[in-house]
This record gives structure tokens, sequence and C-alpha cells, in this order.
């Protein structure tokens, strides 16, 4: 049984008037991939965007109940939300690289949270990074070069060095996959993979057999309420709840 | 009952597949009906339309096989619609094997005498009667998804044992009495044996079926009747 890395109890999110999430009580063990999977404004990004305080820049958005990571509440006043980014790193739908250098995608980061103070440390974590993002044969010999100059699949992958260059605990992605073709997916989910013996990872996905390929655990949403979570396999070859089982297969009204 | 697919060609893919099951079981289920006929009548008329049959359910089988790749190619089926596809691929393969245990049958009808003991005779139909109701019931409880009617054929295979144990004990019999019948009475202890395994692969359809509605495999091992020593 793995630990829990991270906990939501009676998770409520509202926009404005809109309630977004309801009572969302949901667990995500260490160290394991978990797909949120659910129609379109089903409140899986909503709730991913709350694990790393996301929803702080916009206005109308009210949060009340818990998200815990490792047992210490992250919505207090007090938490600085700086560190709390530095420990929940997230990848985005559409790749979205600094304007800037390969090398500078990666060490800006860092030196923001004071990490990699000399030139060498600073190489070691660009590399380092690059490496886990399995991006470095491919572009170590041309680090300053833009990196909008790559490819929409080694930007994503470059986005996720960038993501893990300050060595987070959590990784959020957002539909990580969704721009890319089937073989710059592959390779994003063969990331994954590897990735999720280090790092706890949630991830949204509209891709059925995505979350089957990459999640242990999954998460069906329908109108903000978390409707069913279980093993991926349960949940994708015999789920509980009907709702899920139409959405899954397709016969969603 | 689920919601229909929003994609209705998927639905009528997934309707085809589940008819050709249906048509085949019926098939297999005539050709078993035959086989059982012959035998108790010795009619060696009948044996070239019945191995012909057979033929007939292995093109059901291809067919079969096809409906399911291409189902599982275009629409990579989850949940309930994963558990029809797969289930479909199995029982499917075990009335190709009923049938094949049919024609098999059929094929021992030739070398039989007409004047067979009336109760090696009945002994055999009892066993017959039961396999082919077996077989019958199992293909409704296809039809209808019908959990416990599956359940109740896995548990009956019971007495499909102790009735083979039975037609092969008068079959033992007979040839005991008189050495000359030692020929055609294996033969008979071939075609009881037949039955006893088309009942085996009923039970698997069974077992098949109640994954499909509920998911789970049946817990525990299948009641067993009085076993013949292999």
């Amino acid at each position: 049984m793995s630990d829990i890395k991270i906990k939501s109890k009676n998770l409520n999110v509202y926009y404005g008037n809109k309630q977004a999430l309801f009572d969302v009580n949901l667990d995500l063990n260490e160290k394991e991939v978990t797909a949120l999977i659910g129609p379109s404004g089903c409140g899986k990004s909503t709730f991913i965007r709350c694990i790393n305080r996301m929803n702080d820049v916009i206005d109308i958005c009210k949060v009340t109940g818990n998200i815990e990571i490792d047992g210490i509440e992250i919505n207090s006043k007090e938490l600085d939300v700086v560190s709390l980014r530095e420990r929940v790193g997230m990848v985005f739908q559409k790749p979205n690289p600094f304007p800037k250098s390969i090398y500078d995608n990666i060490s800006y980061g860092p030196k923001i949270h004071g990490k990699g103070e000399s030139k060498n440390e600073l190489d070691e974590i660009v590399e380092n990074s690059l490496r886990k993002a399995a991006l470095w044969e491919e572009v170590k010999d041309r680090l300053n070069e833009p990196g909008t100059g790559l490819s929409g699949g080694q930007q994503q992958r470059l986005c996720i060095a960038r993501a893990i260059s300050v060595n987070p605990e959590v990784i959020l992605m957002d539909e990580p996959c969704s721009a890319l073709d089937p073989i710059a997916t592959a390779k994003i989910e063969e990331l994954i993979d590897e990735l999720k013996k280090t790092y706890t990872i949630v991830i949204v996905t509209h891709s059925m057999a995505q979350a089957v390929r990459v999640s242990q655990k999954t998460g069906f949403f329908h109108l903000g309420k978390l409707i069913e979570v279980g093993k991926t396999e349960k949940i994708f070859k015999n789920p509980d709840n009907k709702m899920t089982q139409d959405y899954i297969t397709g016969r969603f009204g | 009952m689920s919601n229909e697919h929003t994609v209705k060609s998927y639905e009528e893919e997934l309707q085809h597949l589940t008819d050709s099951v249906i048509k085949m079981g019926s098939l297999t289920e005539t050709q078993l009906v035959d086989s059982m006929d012959a035998i108790i009548k010795v009619d060696k008329d009948s044996i070239d339309k019945i191995i012909k049959s057979d033929e007939e359910i292995n093109k059901f089988r291809s067919k079969i096989d096809t409906q399911i790749m291409t189902l599982l190619v275009k629409r990579a089926p989850m949940a309930i619609d994963l558990r029809e596809t797969i289930s479909s691929l199995k029982i499917s393969q075990d009335l190709e094997r009923i049938g094949d245990l049919s024609k098999s049958n059929a094929k021992k009808v030739k070398p039989l005498p007409l004047d067979l003991p009336e109760e090696l005779l009945s002994n055999l139909k009892r066993l017959g009667d039961l396999v082919i109701k077996q077989l019958n019931d199992v293909i409704d409880s296809y039809v209808n998804k019908n959990f416990d009617k599956a359940k109740d054929v896995w548990e009956k295979d019971e007495q499909v044992d102790d009735l083979t144990y039975i037609a092969m004990e008068s079959v033992i019999e007979f040839l005991s009495k008189d050495k000359k019948n030692l020929d055609f009475s294996t033969h008979l202890i071939f075609a009881t044996k037949n039955l006893e395994r088309a009942g085996d692969h009923i039970t698997n359809i069974a077992e098949s079926i109640c994954y499909l509605i509920k998911g789970e495999y049946l817990k525990g091992n299948r009641p067993k009747g009085k076993v013949i020593q292999e």
C-alpha cells in the first residue's frame, strides 16, 4: 500500500456564484500516477489547480475545505505559495517554453528559488533535468538556441524538464499530450513511467486509453463531483458506478 | 441496462457480435441434438449432414474472430463493452469445440450395430439430453444476460459428471459381456467422454457469461460429480 502524498477533504471551489467543485475527497498516493478523467467542465482541471494554488490568481475564486500535502494544509494564509509551487510543478496542455534559450528555460526556476549558485551547479541542474525529461541527447549541442524552436513534443519535454529542475515532489499535468502527435505522446508517456519512480504525478486527460496506460489510480469527475475513484484497472474493466461506465464506454448523453 | 452508445455504429457492431454468438450457439445446439439422435437411433444416413454442419459453425467462429478484431481496433472497448467482446471470443471458442465433439460423435455412429441394448441407449440418452439442456440454458442465459441461470448451469455440471459415470458403466458392462463388442464399445466410450467434455465447455461458457455480467470470475471450485478415472 502506497503512502498518501496529497489528501483533499471536502474540497469546494467557487468561481463567483458558480460552484465548480463539490465536497471532493480524494487521496493521491506517493510516487504513483493518478489520472483524472471526465467531460469538459467537470472540475478535473480545477481540482489539480488547487494542488499548487493556481486558483489564487483568479480574484473571484473561493476555495473551502482542505488539501494536505504530507499532512500539511496548503490553503493556510501563512503558507508561502512560491515554495509550494517549488514542491508542486505543473505542465500545461500547450507547451509554453519561455522565449529564452533551452538552457535559460531550465536554469530560470533554480535561479529564482536560489538553487545552483555557481555556473557549474546550474550546468549540472540543466543537464540532469534534460536527461530526466529524456531530452538531453536531442538538445545537448544547441542549449543556447531558443526553446520555442523545438518541435511540439520536444517543447513539452522541455516544459517537463523545467518543472523538475527545481526538484519538486509532485508534478501536475493538465492534458500534456493533447497537442502532440502519437510518437511525441508515446515519449511523454514513457517519461511519465520513468518519472513516477521519483515524483507523485497527477494527470488530467481526455484520452481514456492514455489514462489506462499511464496511471495506477483513476478518478472520474462529473459536474464538479468526484463520482468514482479506484485502481485504474478496476475502473476500466468493471467500474462500480453506472455514470463512470457510461462515460468510459461512450454512452454519455 | 446501459444507455446506448453515442456512436450508433459502435452500438450496431456490438449487437452484430452478440447476434453472431447467439446464431453460432443455436447451430451448435442443433448439431449436438442431431448427433445425439444419430447415436440413439443408430442413424447412419445423418452422419454426413452433421459433419457438414460443423463447417458452418467453424465459419461463424472465423466471422466472430474478425468482428472482435475490428471492434478492438476501431473502438478500444472499455468496461462492459470490453467484457462483452472478450467473453464473446471465449464463448465462440468453446462453442466451436462443442461442435467438434458433436462431429466426432456423429462419426462414431458408423461402426455401431443396429441392435444396441435398450438400457445402454437410455443411459446415453439421459446424458445427451442433459448436455443439450445445459447448452440450451447457457445460450439462454447469454441472450438474457441472466447471471443466476448461467451460475445454475455451472453448478449442474455435477449432474453431467454423474450421468457420464452411469453411461460409462453400462457401456463397460456391455463390453464385458462379449469380447465381440470391443470394437464399437470403444467408440461408445469415446462418445460418452465427448459428451462429458462438451459439458465442461458449457461450464466454461457459463463462467464467461458470469464474468461478462458481473466483471468477476465465479469463486470457488465447480461442484464435481463422480468422475471416471482417466
